[in-house]
């Protein structure tokens, strides 16, 4: 390697937020560059690319199957996956809508072997409130008064309980259009279906939710 | 209005992607049903909650720990892909010596043919004496009755030649050799013999 590709590297290297510009740094070259760079086999280049995008898709796991250590490692093999099939990717494609696909497998092939260990249904049924991990995140990630905060938390918590109760498919609909903001052509990219599934899976999902929540508030 | 489209419409609105046409169509529905307005403005307002409430990322715990795990499987993946090549034994460091080597004994047989060749076609009278006596040791013609002489007569070529025994004893004219027994006129040994070759 020579001396200017390693100082690019320590550059990209660089952790978010160990000084004002190293999340600039980090955001000045854009992913088809590193992903150009991972693809000659440059390595420094993946953990740049790691580092920006496992947040997000750490969090795409963790809500898809509400359990932190399971999370962990998923996500792992997320990147495993991505870096195996990043010499076939094609740059005309949209890097996040090929990662999350990525993790929609790694994610339904988790649950699909959950299924089998625990001979049970892939349904509403495998996740339930007592699936969620203790420790899984909840809150709004913005500060907010105490009293605020409190009651955004409890939303917060609400909302989980109900998604967790969506079936697989609702659930991570849901999740990529409200959550990560993917459009519908995207989310039937990633999910492997029809515009109109994912209009249908969206719209059940939501009245599936919002039916949920009326429930809770009026019980309360 | 077919369901599909209905739902397509719901969602649309929800995400503020609708069409004027589309609009307009939802306007229809919403006169028509008096609370599919405030049933959607919920749903829109879940959608909103649901953007605020959830982290689009989560950091995962232990992130330098979660990138130098990575990377060490990673590091793994390379090397099962390229794996480290063995230790090359004197002789074969010398492979790219194969190639000329080769070629230069390709070329030397093939001058040394020629010679070999030229040299032939100079001694061709002898090399002709020399089949006319191979032909002439061919001709020998052995019998195990030392009464028979035979006399071997082929042309100049050597392409025709008839064999002439004498010494034969006349063949009767009274054989019948449609139906001669075999067993008549012939050796005991011969007899012997086609009798266990006929069993």
């Amino acid at each position: 390697m020579n001396f200017f590709r390693w100082l690019t590297s320590k550059n990209l290297m660089a952790p978010a937020g160990a000084s004002p510009d190293a999340g600039a740094s980090e955001q000045e070259v854009p992913d088809h560059e590193l992903i150009k760079a991972c693809q000659k086999g440059d390595t420094r280049a993946f953990e740049s690319l790691v580092t920006r995008h496992r947040g997000k898709v750490y969090a795409m796991v963790q809500n898809m199957i509400k359990n932190e250590a399971d999370a962990w490692d998923l996500s792992q093999e997320v990147f495993l996956k991505v870096w195996k099939a990043l010499p076939k990717f094609e740059a005309r494609a949209k890097f996040s809508t090929w990662l999350y696909r990525i993790t929609h497998n790694v994610v339904y092939d988790w649950l699909r072997k959950r299924k089998i260990d625990s001979a049970g249904e892939l349904d509403d049924g495998i996740l339930n409130q007592s699936d969620i991990a203790a420790g899984s995140r909840t809150s709004p990630s913005t500060s907010a008064r105490p009293d605020q905060a409190l009651a955004n938390s409890e939303l917060g918590q609400r909302i989980n309980s109900a998604l967790a109760t969506l079936n697989a498919e609702h659930r991570e609909t849901i999740l990529l259009r409200e959550v990560q903001g993917f459009d519908y052509k995207e989310i039937a990219k990633v999910m492997d279906c029809s515009l109109g599934t994912v209009m249908s899976r969206l719209y059940y999902a939501r009245k599936k939710l919002q039916s949920l929540l009326s429930d809770e508030k009026r019980n309360d | 209005m077919k369901k599909e489209t209905t739902e397509e419409l719901f969602m649309k609105w929800i995400d503020g992607a609708l069409s004027p046409d589309e609009e307009k169509q939802l306007q229809v529905l919403m006169e028509g049903d008096s609370n599919l307005e405030s049933e959607l403005t919920r749903m829109k307002a879940l959608s909103e909650s649901l953007h605020a409430e959830i982290p689009a990322s989560v950091e995962p715990p232990y992130g330098d720990f979660f990138n130098s795990q990575l990377m060490r499987k990673v590091d793994l993946e390379i090397k099962a892909q390229h794996p480290a090549k063995k230790a090359e034994r004197w002789w074969q460091s010398l492979r790219w010596a194969w190639a000329p080597a080769g070629a230069l004994a390709l070329v030397l047989s093939f001058f040394a043919g020629h010679r070999i060749s030229r040299t032939s076609d100079t001694q061709g009278l002898a090399s002709s004496s020399r089949m006319e006596s191979s032909m002439a040791s061919l001709t020998e013609v052995y019998f195990a009755g030392e009464a028979l002489e035979a006399e071997v007569i082929s042309d100049s070529e050597g392409q025709v030649s008839a064999i002439v025994v004498n010494g034969l004893s006349a063949i009767r004219d009274d054989i019948d050799f449609v139906t001669v027994s075999t067993e008549a006129n012939l050796p005991s040994t011969y007899r012997n013999f086609e009798a266990r070759r006929f069993q």
